[in-house]
């Protein structure tokens, strides 16, 4: 008895063990409960479907929900064609994705291609940019006068009118998504394929292999892993991305799940909604398992040795101008161009109209007319987006400080107590909100803060309830980074401190943090960008007093006032971007020094 | 003054056992050195004492104070046990440069500003690097790392000095040098040594005092001579010596006038006992002969035929086939024996050990007066 007491003592003593079990605890309740109350919520009567469930009470057991969605005489309506939709576009987003992210990388790392400075640096663009301003773009350049708006730029300019299936819907969606994903692609390819052993292909080459064959032979198996790797990853992203489809879809009534979830659950049906969410991250967990399982498994035959190398290019001989020259005109138009459109279009006093005498300074510094969006002032005179763009900052700031501190607890407290089961439990825990397409997750949140729960009060509608949601979906960038942060340490380096009787707090913040400031850093400032351009986590959440940029975005878009919404993208990018740079600068320019001894 | 006590020291973790029931008397100005294969519990017994781990079980004295007891519940924490620890890879700060490095922890001790500038010049002198206190770590070579990290250790002035496989990082040469150096240390600062190692010629060349452990056993705690010379088992008599030491699987044939007939498949053993033992007619034995401990002629003798010679300019190995019994023996110099040459095999000395095959237990020393093919 005293032993166990004595052993609890000296258990509880250490920062790692208090720091473990407090955040299972927390992570439990912002993670595990709201998957079972999301559960619960398919299986109940909510208060707006009284009247279509004939006589059960609110709050009652029922398996309409259930029924209706998979069995019932509309389910192909809004359940089986939005999911049919769904997989297509993710599949035709993974191909273009890794298609194009895939032979860039090739290129870029194995040929003699011009400007590829140049071409590594914009291809990043379509990433940093939040996934809409493309949609956006497309919906600016593309649209046509057939669904009841006004033409786009490439009309007004052309004569030309784009057919429906080119302006909106799959196709455009598809494009659109696969383009953003493709630095993605590229990133996780050319990473493998950088830090493959060039010897490698070189013992291939001297045995007298031609290039096509080694390519076939040798280079793509090896980046297999990375290539699977990075299909599954988009295509989950494919699965839970929302914006896209609700820019480019809505106009010809092409629904995903997402869009569905998002229509049910603001309408007369949550419980609909609900359901749509659980199958959604049925759906995002099982994907990402795989792809965890997977990437275990591949490790321990890929021979991707990080040697730096010199491989022998390929010579693209004639093609090596009209190659390189179309990729960095292509990737200008994807990364550059958008943003001038942004800005054409919010000149424009009468949209589609694009004669000079047309342009006006009203939509950013206007005080607001009568005759146009019931009055609405330029963004720049408007309280209603200032009050969005503060929540914003307000926001991702929390979030990312939050997060932040969070994933250097982690990191510690699981490397410290490495194997461990509360330490694996720790870990995936906050890995786990990875897994969750964004909106499904925020339409757990939904049901669980809806109400009060024992002491927690209703925190739907409450700044508070963003920053979690933020803090918690974020996690898992911060804790990965906190862990591996950690480990490059090496615990030696803190023992070394303790035993001179340094204090916790001080091993933290004179030893351990300043040793691994860049990779906490990113911790802090990725979160800050995601949030910063984060749409379906929110948009759920928000009420007109938590409003953040990108829901007022949303909002406007959907009232059809292009002008705001395009001039608000262009605020939202060059914030995104502007953080962006600082993270670079911040990142790259402290690891001049001492690390490494 | 500090006698270091470990007593019925366990640790688990989770279900594996690192350190098993472990008793341990280290006296005061020893050099002591923890010697096992990896993951035989060296390095955890050596955290336990200095506090970075916790005994599952047990009780640590330092000096006459307590410091552990899992009884008790006593766990006094590492900068009150007056130790110092040299980590394997340094752990240098990475981020301060050497004099902060060793001046960080005195900080943190509350000594005086200009207490610790003379410390950390003294301790400069004392380990050669007073031109480095401006550099960063990564701006030292190994061998400069090493005594940066010393530095820092010593820094304190603890009364033991606890080390973690210090030279495993440096290169062959800079060892050498390195373990001549810690040697001299240990007189001139008049602490207790503790060192963990695998390396058993480091641990014969450094210690007073080798505590040999085995999958978190404690297997022999002796004088390097007498570990080298009387291991009390097979596993200390396999793992202390380069090349290691030849066994013979043997049975006993019989006793004759207090000598024991050992019979290897057609070899014939007469083995005289420096005690005598009753031990079972038909059982199986060891009997164990150090490489140097073989004469190599070319006449009269075991009759062999030379497998392979691997000379090193100051000494050679020969490798010998006994019909199907190979002998490794190691000769001063060069040698003129060539591969496949018939040579002859001789054992003059009385260090030839018997171990009991089931329990691999040291039975007696003993001199081998014949050896012969029945």
């Amino acid at each position: 008895m005293v032993k166990t007491l004595n052993r609890f003592k000296t258990y509880i003593k250490k920062p790692e063990n208090i720091i473990l079990i407090t955040l299972i605890i927390v992570l439990t309740y912002l993670v595990i409960v709201p998957l079972i109350s999301i559960i619960h919520d398919t299986f109940v009567v909510h208060t707006s479907e009284r009247m279509r469930i004939r006589g059960k009470q609110v709050g009652e057991f029922t398996l309409y929900h259930w029924r209706n969605i998979f069995f019932g005489k509309y389910s192909d309506h809004i359940f089986y064609k939005p999911l049919y939709n769904t997989l297509l576009v993710s599949i035709g987003v993974s191909i273009i994705a890794l298609a194009l992210g895939g032979l860039i990388a090739w290129l870029v790392t194995r040929t003699d291609l011009k400007y590829k400075r140049w071409i590594s640096t914009l291809i990043i663009f379509p990433y940093v940019m939040p996934s809409w301003t493309l949609a956006m773009a497309w919906l600016d350049f593309f649209k046509n006068s057939q669904i009841g708006g006004v033409k786009g730029l490439f009309t007004a300019l052309t004569g030309i009118t784009t057919p429906n299936w080119f302006a909106y819907g799959l196709f455009p969606i598809v494009v659109v998504l696969g383009l953003h994903y493709t630095p993605f692609a590229f990133i996780l390819i050319g990473g493998t394929l950088k830090n493959m052993d060039a010897n490698l292909e070189e013992a291939a080459l001297i045995l007298k292999a031609s290039r096509f064959r080694i390519l076939r032979k040798i280079t793509i198996p090896i980046v297999m892993p990375a290539m699977l790797s990075t299909l599954l990853l988009v295509f989950s992203s494919g699965i839970s991305a929302f914006a896209v489809p609700a820019f480019l879809g809505s106009p010809v009534r092409f629904q995903v799940l997402t869009t569905q979830l998002f229509r049910t659950l603001n309408g007369v049906n949550p419980g609909y909604g609900y359901l749509i969410g659980l199958v959604m991250i049925a759906l995002g967990t099982g994907i990402l398992t795989i792809n965890q399982i997977l990437i275990g498994k591949r490790k321990s035959f890929t021979t991707v040795t990080g040697k730096a190398s010199n491989v022998s290019l390929v010579s693209l001989k004639r093609l090596r101008g009209p190659i390189s020259f179309t990729i960095l005109i292509f990737l200008i138009l994807i990364s550059i161009f958008p943003l001038f459109i942004f800005a054409i279009q919010s000149f424009l006093v009468e949209p589609g109209n694009y004669s000079i005498t047309n342009l006006s300074t009203i939509f950013w510094i206007g005080e607001g007319r009568p005759d146009i969006a019931n009055g609405e002032p330029g963004i720049l005179k408007n309280k209603y987006i200032y009050h969005a763009l503060w929540n914003s900052f307000r926001l991702s700031i929390l979030v990312s400080i939050i997060v932040g501190i969070l994933g250097v607890l982690i990191g510690y407290a699981v490397v410290k107590k490495r194997g461990t089961p509360l330490a694996n439990m720790l870990d995936r825990l906050s890995f786990f909100p990875y897994l969750i397409p964004a909106m499904a997750f925020s339409a757990t949140y939904l049901s669980l803060f809806a109400v009060r729960r024992g002491i927690i009060p209703p925190l739907y509608g409450t700044f508070i309830l963003l920053v979690i949601i933020g803090s918690v979906k974020y996690l898992p960038f911060a804790s990965r980074a906190g862990i591996t942060s950690i480990l490059q340490i090496g615990k030696e380096i803190e023992e070394a401190a303790v035993i001179f009787g340094v204090p916790w707090y001080k091993r933290m913040s004179r030893i351990i943090i300043p040793i691994q400031k860049p990779g906490f850093l990113s911790g802090f400032l990725l979160p800050f960008i995601s949030s910063m351009r984060e749409l379906s986590l929110y948009i759920l959440l928000v009420t007109p007093s938590t409003q953040v940029l990108t829901t007022m975005l949303f909002q406007y878009n959907e009232k059809g006032w292009d002008q705001y919404a395009n001039a608000i993208v262009l605020l939202i990018v060059l914030v995104v971007l502007f953080s962006n740079i600082v993270v670079n600068r911040v990142t790259g320019a402290s690891i001049d020094r001492g690390i490494g001894g | 003054m500090p006698d270091i006590v470990l007593k019925n020291i366990t640790k688990r973790f989770g279900n594996t056992i690192a350190v098993k029931d472990l008793n341990l008397k280290i006296e005061d100005k020893d050099f002591v050195v923890l010697l096992g294969p990896s993951g035989c519990g060296k390095t955890t017994t050596l955290r336990m004492i200095a506090g970075l781990e916790t005994p599952t079980e047990g009780e640590i004295y330092i000096g006459n104070r307590i410091v552990f007891s899992s009884q008790r519940g006593i766990d006094i924490s590492p900068d009150k046990r007056d130790i110092g620890f040299l980590f394997q890879n340094y752990a240098l700060w990475p981020h301060m440069t050497v004099y902060q490095n060793i001046a960080f922890g005195l900080e943190n001790l509350k000594w005086k500003r200009e207490e610790i500038k003379k410390r950390v010049q003294e301790l400069a002198y004392l380990l050669k690097i007073e031109g480095l206190l401006d550099r960063y770590p990564s701006e030292l070579s190994g061998g400069q790392q090493q005594r940066v990290a010393i530095a820092r250790t010593l820094a304190p002035k603890p009364k033991v000095l606890l080390m973690d496989e210090p030279l495993s990082n440096l290169d062959a040469k800079l060892r050498t040098e390195m373990r001549s150096e810690l040697k001299r240390l240990h007189k001139e600062i008049d602490s207790t040594f503790i060192y963990v190692t695998h390396d058993q010629l480091e641990a014969m060349t450094l210690a007073t005092k080798i505590s040999l452990m085995n999958e978190g056993i404690l297997q022999q705690f002796s004088p390097p001579l007498e570990i080298y010379d009387k291991p009390v088992n097979l596993f200390v008599a396999d793992f202390i010596g380069n090349p290691t030491m030849n066994f013979i699987n043997v049975k006993l044939n019989g006793v004759k006038a207090g000598r024991y007939i050992l019979i290897h498949n057609e070899v014939e053993i007469l083995f005289q006992p420096s005690v005598y033992k009753d031990l079972d007619i038909g059982e199986d034995f060891v009997l164990g002969i150090r490489p140097e401990d073989i004469e190599i002629g070319k006449d009269r003798g075991l009759q062999g035929i030379v497998y392979s010679v691997l000379p090193s300019g100051m000494e050679t190995v020969i490798r010998v086939k006994i019909g199907e019994l190979f002998l490794t023996l190691i000769t001063f110099g060069r040698t003129a024996f060539s591969p496949d040459e018939v040579c002859y095999l001789n054992f003059p000395t009385d260090k030839y050990i018997l171990f009991d095959k089931r329990e691999g237990n040291n039975i007696t020393l003993g001199n081998i007066i014949s050896i012969e093919k029945r």
